[in-house]
């Protein structure tokens, strides 16, 4: 009974030692330590920091948002930086996990810097947004779309549109192309796509559209879908919304639904992006014509700042941009705004000139200003799969800038 | 013996009081700065439910020797109980908010509750499985751990959209369990001390007729059997004890944490909760000693930290930069370097002891000098 | 009852790719008695291979799916490697727990190096086609051709495997080793050598599974092999571990009790019903539905 007690005492004792040695370490060797306020500014350098998923099963996303941060840095630093001051970018990485964003958060902020651009993943941003009113650091999320996410009055803003959005231009839609019925195949393990699927329910509701046939699957590492199209042929639908990502769409997803016998439209969302790098060579491709998906832009779009942006990306990184780059290089240039407006790094001073929604930006995604919550009112570009059977490209369909009444 | 009791209680007692005596002041002088507020206290949380985690695996796998890799199901099932219960409670009208005194109370029944939730899963998991043995029995609880994920997803009050999105969040962190900065830090002392009061229980059980019945099973069960132990009973029992703690650090968990994603406590997740990375801090703590798993449960978090967030691992270069990229890839080295090389683990079955430490200290000094010896009359001999 | 043969098809194809890993582990399992947690990674690495050695076959002129050949070899040269670095001197040292652990944490490395490996990297890849697509119509609902061949080539190895084990002289000397080890070194036999083979042919075995897998699901990606090996494993348990015809029967038992779930229960508890499954024949008959129920000696 006695032995007991002395292990535990010990491990009291080395939980605080240990910890108080392991953070130290860090902090010690990390910037300049700043007691009580969060700002991060001297007179020669502003620092931002980002979270983003670096490793894990998304981590093509993290590297989209490093480069794009890289290039739009690169370049406002070539013009003379924001207010004078050159601009460093300090990375965190949250591995597409919730604890370990919040820990990355914790980090960032220990290490006096206020301004954050970060997570990419809805489930990620939520486990910091409390955590960012109650630091008062000022929290910009380029690629966030669940709806809680922002509130009035804190210190979070995105820079993309919400998911009650995005669901609902699908189902407007569906209206707008004929359809009175229509299905749904979603993942209900995934916030993202389980987001999806209730704000395009609760749209179809509005506009009068009935939902005849909801089908889900376990987790995102399902490899055959065929059953649950071939409900959706048995329930007689031609539309069918499948809010899923580029990694399941182009291999498995569009070539089963054809061969269960599903020769409707399929529409996604903006995880669609970068699917005609994820399709079966020699297979025929004709399958992906009639797949549609609503994005935060194009990177066809012929508008002059999204080519000056695609060409100069292209030239660094050589490769196109996805719709998460495009977004994370406006977020950049939205604190750039913002800092300039408020005159100073202060993160109550920029939280107040983000908050301002007479502020008008513009960026890759379009013009747009911020609502009250923080959410920006913009359009989304509705793209389309079109193949001869070789080769799948993207043809722009539409833009959608308000959702139509009921 | 009775007065050696006594005195290792009073020992003990008199050193406990100690370090929480200097835990408080510590927390008074540091408590305003940040370090403290982001750093410490987070990563105390954090070592507490994995010291539980670790501690609790080791009654499965190193006293009872059977693998089970469904931990982190246990884990789940409190964390969503806890949570649940503490929105109940708010929506209910028990409490108003955090400072109030009856939030106290709900805190301790959650984790109560969550421990107990767990526990009876723990049960009903243990009575089919535990009639296998070996491979089959880490494949079953393997499979039991994606069930309970899997079935958490699809109840319609948890899963994706009760507790990761963000209003339910948001309701988790203001209205129930979730502590933000400030309030983890007032109730960090509720943290470490129910990982005590938790690593005490653990220490009774493996002092008691329970803990010599498991080992007993763990050597050879067919014999033990035929020595009148009631295999099956104890190994139930082992079972559903140490799922009671994974649910109490799913508490933990829970309040340390403002969202709930069963993403987090999947089998291919890649952070910390995976199931195979508990096992790994058993492993390299030493199977059957609760000392090894809480110092390497420690180590592991600091490790991991560090391969996070520590500045000397982003100058690293080349093929180490990218394998720090990847911690799992870490961690499996580490766990097939030491079961090939050291497969005791650091402490072996080594209990530590304060009360006993000077007569430890002289046994291994004698073991030492004995070996010398030994060696010398060796080299005399050639 | 088109839906029913619909679910019938789907279930046949992801039966029968199971079925063809769950054989790979039941001949290591049998021989060994280790419960080799890397072969679902072994696929992986030979589904990787397969990619990359691709463009190879093609510019010699030859048909994708010989990139097999090089999958197979790689594949056994990894399995090969893995039993004599890791397996064997902890069979010679520790206790089966350690074994198992060590089997964990050898399809951790393997998954996770191959995430580092900047040239493989996290980002799954999609192959090319394999075999022409197009298959025959069963009232209504198409079977495809590949399906088709993977029962085919499934069958196949069963058998072959099987007579390999009956009929020869290595076949023979694996059956004894997994009867009693000492005793057949008493025989003559060469345990570590046979042991190797074991391996060698069971990873090889998982370089097919791999091309079968990718022409019916075709993207490789680094944690393909987990779930997939997870699965074999219920499927050769279920069947009777060490019993080759047992890994067939229960590989297209779990694809179809999979695909009705998804069909007619719910679609998102498909896993949950297979486990179930799983737990309520090793409760009623812990041997498997082919095994035999050995006793243990005391």
């Amino acid at each position: 009974m006695n032995k007991k007690l002395a292990c535990l005492l010990l491990a009291a004792c080395m939980l605080v030692s240990l910890a108080a040695c392991g953070s130290g370490a860090s902090t010690t060797s990390a910037a300049p330590e700043a007691s009580g306020d969060a700002g991060a500014a001297t007179g020669e350098e502003i620092t931002i920091g980002t979270i983003s998923p670096n490793t894990g099963s998304l981590a093509a996303y993290g590297a989209a948002v490093t480069t794009a941060v890289d290039l739009a840095v690169e370049q406002i630093n070539a013009a003379g930086g924001i207010n004078g001051s050159q601009v460093k970018i300090v990375n965190a990485d949250d591995q597409f996990d919730p604890t370990e964003c919040l820990n990355a958060f914790n980090s960032l902020v220990s290490q006096g810097i206020g301004l954050i651009l970060g997570s990419v993943t809805s489930g990620c941003t939520s486990a910091i947004t409390d955590a960012a009113n109650e630091e008062q650091v000022c929290l910009l999320t380029p690629s966030a779309t669940a709806d809680s996410i922002t509130t009035a009055d804190d210190y979070v803003f995105r820079a993309c549109y919400a998911d009650s959005f995005q669901g609902a231009i699908a189902a407007a839609y569906a209206k707008q192309s004929g359809y009175t019925e229509v299905g749904v195949v979603y993942c209900a393990a995934d916030t993202y796509s389980k987001g999806l699927y209730d704000s395009f329910n609760a749209a179809c509701e509005k506009y009068g559209v009935t939902v005849k046939a909801v089908e889900s699957t376990a987790s995102l590492d399902v490899q055959d879908y065929t059953n649950q199209f071939a409900s959706m042929v048995k329930a007689g639908v031609q539309f069918v919304y499948a809010p899923y990502y580029y990694d399941v769409i182009g291999p498995y997803i569009v070539t089963q639904a054809r061969a269960a016998g599903y020769k409707g439209i399929i529409m996604g969302a903006d995880g669609y992006d970068t699917t005609p790098d994820y399709v079966v060579d020699g297979a025929d491709l004709s399958v992906f014509n009639d797949v549609y998906y609503t994005n935060h832009y194009d990177p066809s779009d012929t508008s002059e700042t999204v080519q000056a942006f695609v060409k100069a990306y292209e030239a660094k990184f050589g490769s196109t941009p996805n719709a998460i780059s495009a977004l994370a290089y406006d977020a950049v240039y939205m604190y750039k705004q913002a800092i300039e407006t408020a005159g100073s790094v202060d993160p109550t001073a920029v939280r107040d000139a983000l908050a301002d929604t007479t502020a008008v930006y513009t960026g890759v995604t379009g013009t747009f200003s911020l609502d009250s919550t923080g959410t920006p009112a913009k359009g989304a570009s509705i793209i389309s799969f079109t193949s001869d059977g070789t080769k799948v490209t993207t043809k722009f369909v539409d833009v959608v800038k308000e959702l139509p009444a009921a | 013996m009775k007065n050696r009791t006594a005195k290792g209680y009073i020992i003990n007692t008199v050193v406990i009081a100690a370090v929480l005596i200097g835990f408080s002041v510590l927390k008074g002088s540091l408590g305003g700065s940040q370090t403290f507020k982001l750093i410490l206290v987070p990563s105390l949380w954090q070592c507490c439910y994995l010291i539980i985690l670790a501690a609790s695996l080791n009654l499965v796998l190193g006293f009872l020797g059977q693998l089970s890799l469904g931990h982190c199901g246990f884990m789940a099932i409190g964390a969503y109980a806890a949570a649940l219960i503490s929105l109940a409670c708010e929506r209910a009208g028990v409490f108003a908010d955090k400072s109030s005194p009856a939030f106290f109370l709900v805190l301790i029944g959650c984790i109560l509750a969550a421990g107990i939730l767990a526990a009876l899963v723990g049960l009903l998991v243990g009575i089919p499985a535990l009639r296998l043995k070996g491979d089959y029995l880490a494949i079953i609880t393997l499979g039991f751990g994606m069930i309970i994920v899997n079935i958490i997803n699809n109840l319609p009050f948890a899963g994706q959209e009760g507790l990761s999105m963000g209003s339910a969040s948001a309701s988790l962190y203001k209205n129930g369990l979730g502590f933000g900065t400030a309030s983890k830090v007032t109730f960090v002392w509720v943290a470490i001390i129910v990982t005590l009061v938790c690593l005490v229980m653990m220490f009774m059980f493996i002092r008691s007729k329970y803990g010599r019945a498991i080992r007993a099973i763990r050597e050879d069960e067919i014999a033990a059997s035929a020595s009148g132990i009631n295999t099956s009973y104890y190994k139930i029992f082992t079972f559903t004890y140490s799922a009671f703690f994974a649910g109490v650090a799913g508490a933990l968990y829970a309040c340390a944490n403002a969202t709930l994603s069963t993403s987090s406590f999947a089998f291919t997740n890649g952070g910390i909760l995976n199931s195979t990375f508990i096992v790994v801090m058993v492993v390299l703590g030493g199977m059957g000693s609760l000392t090894g798993s809480i110092i390497s449960a420690i180590i592991m978090f600091i490790l991991n930290y560090q391969i996070k967030n520590g500045l000397w691992v982003k100058s690293l270069t080349g093929f180490l930069g990218g394998m720090f990229a990847y911690p799992m890839l870490v961690y499996a080295i580490i766990l097939i370097v030491v079961i090939m090389f050291r497969p005791m683990g650091i402490f072996g079955t080594y209990e530590f002891s304060l009360l006993n430490i000077s007569r430890d200290i002289k046994n291994y000094r004698a073991k030492k000098a004995l070996q010398k010896a030994g060696k010398k009359e060796a080299d005399a001999n050639e | 009852m088109s839906t029913f043969i619909q679910t019938l098809i789907v279930g046949l194809r992801l039966g029968s790719i199971y079925a063809l890993v769950a054989l790979g582990y039941t001949m290591v399992y049998g021989i060994i008695r280790l419960i080799n947690f890397a072969h679902g990674d072994f696929l992986m690495v030979g589904g990787y291979t397969m990619i990359f050695t691709i463009p190879v076959t093609l510019a010699l002129g030859l048909p994708a799916w010989s990139s097999v050949v090089f999958a197979i070899l790689i594949c056994a040269v990894v399995g090969v490697s893995t039993e004599l670095v890791a397996y064997r001197p902890i069979r010679k040292r520790g206790t089966s727990m350690t074994a198992l652990i060590t089997a964990i944490a050898v399809s951790l490395l393997l998954e996770n190096l191959a995430q580092a490996i900047p040239a493989i990297g996290p980002n799954p890849v999609v192959a090319s086609q394999f075999f022409s697509t197009g298959g025959f119509s069963v009232s209504g609902v198409t079977m495809e051709w590949t399906t088709v061949y993977t029962i085919v080539i499934s069958a196949v190895v069963m058998v072959v495997l099987y007579q390999f084990t009956q009929k020869t002289k290595l076949g023979r000397a694996m059956r004894c080793v997994s009867e009693d080890k000492e005793a057949s070194i008493l025989m003559g036999i060469n345990v570590n050598n046979t042991i190797v083979l074991t391996f060698a042919i069971g990873s090889g075995l998982s370089a097919v599974a791999a091309l079968m897998y990718l022409a019916q699901y075709p993207k490789v990606y680094t944690t393909m092999g987990a779930l997939l090996g997870l699965k074999a494993f219920v499927a050769a348990v279920l069947g009777g571990i060490g019993v080759i015809p047992g890994a067939m029967l229960g590989g297209l038992i779990i694809g179809l009790v999979e695909s009705f779930t998804t069909s007619y229960v719910s679609s998102s508890m498909a896993d949950t019903f297979v486990f179930l499954i799983l737990i309520v024949v090793l409760i009623l008959k812990p041997a498997g539905i082919l095994g035999k129920n050995v006793g243990e000696k005391v």
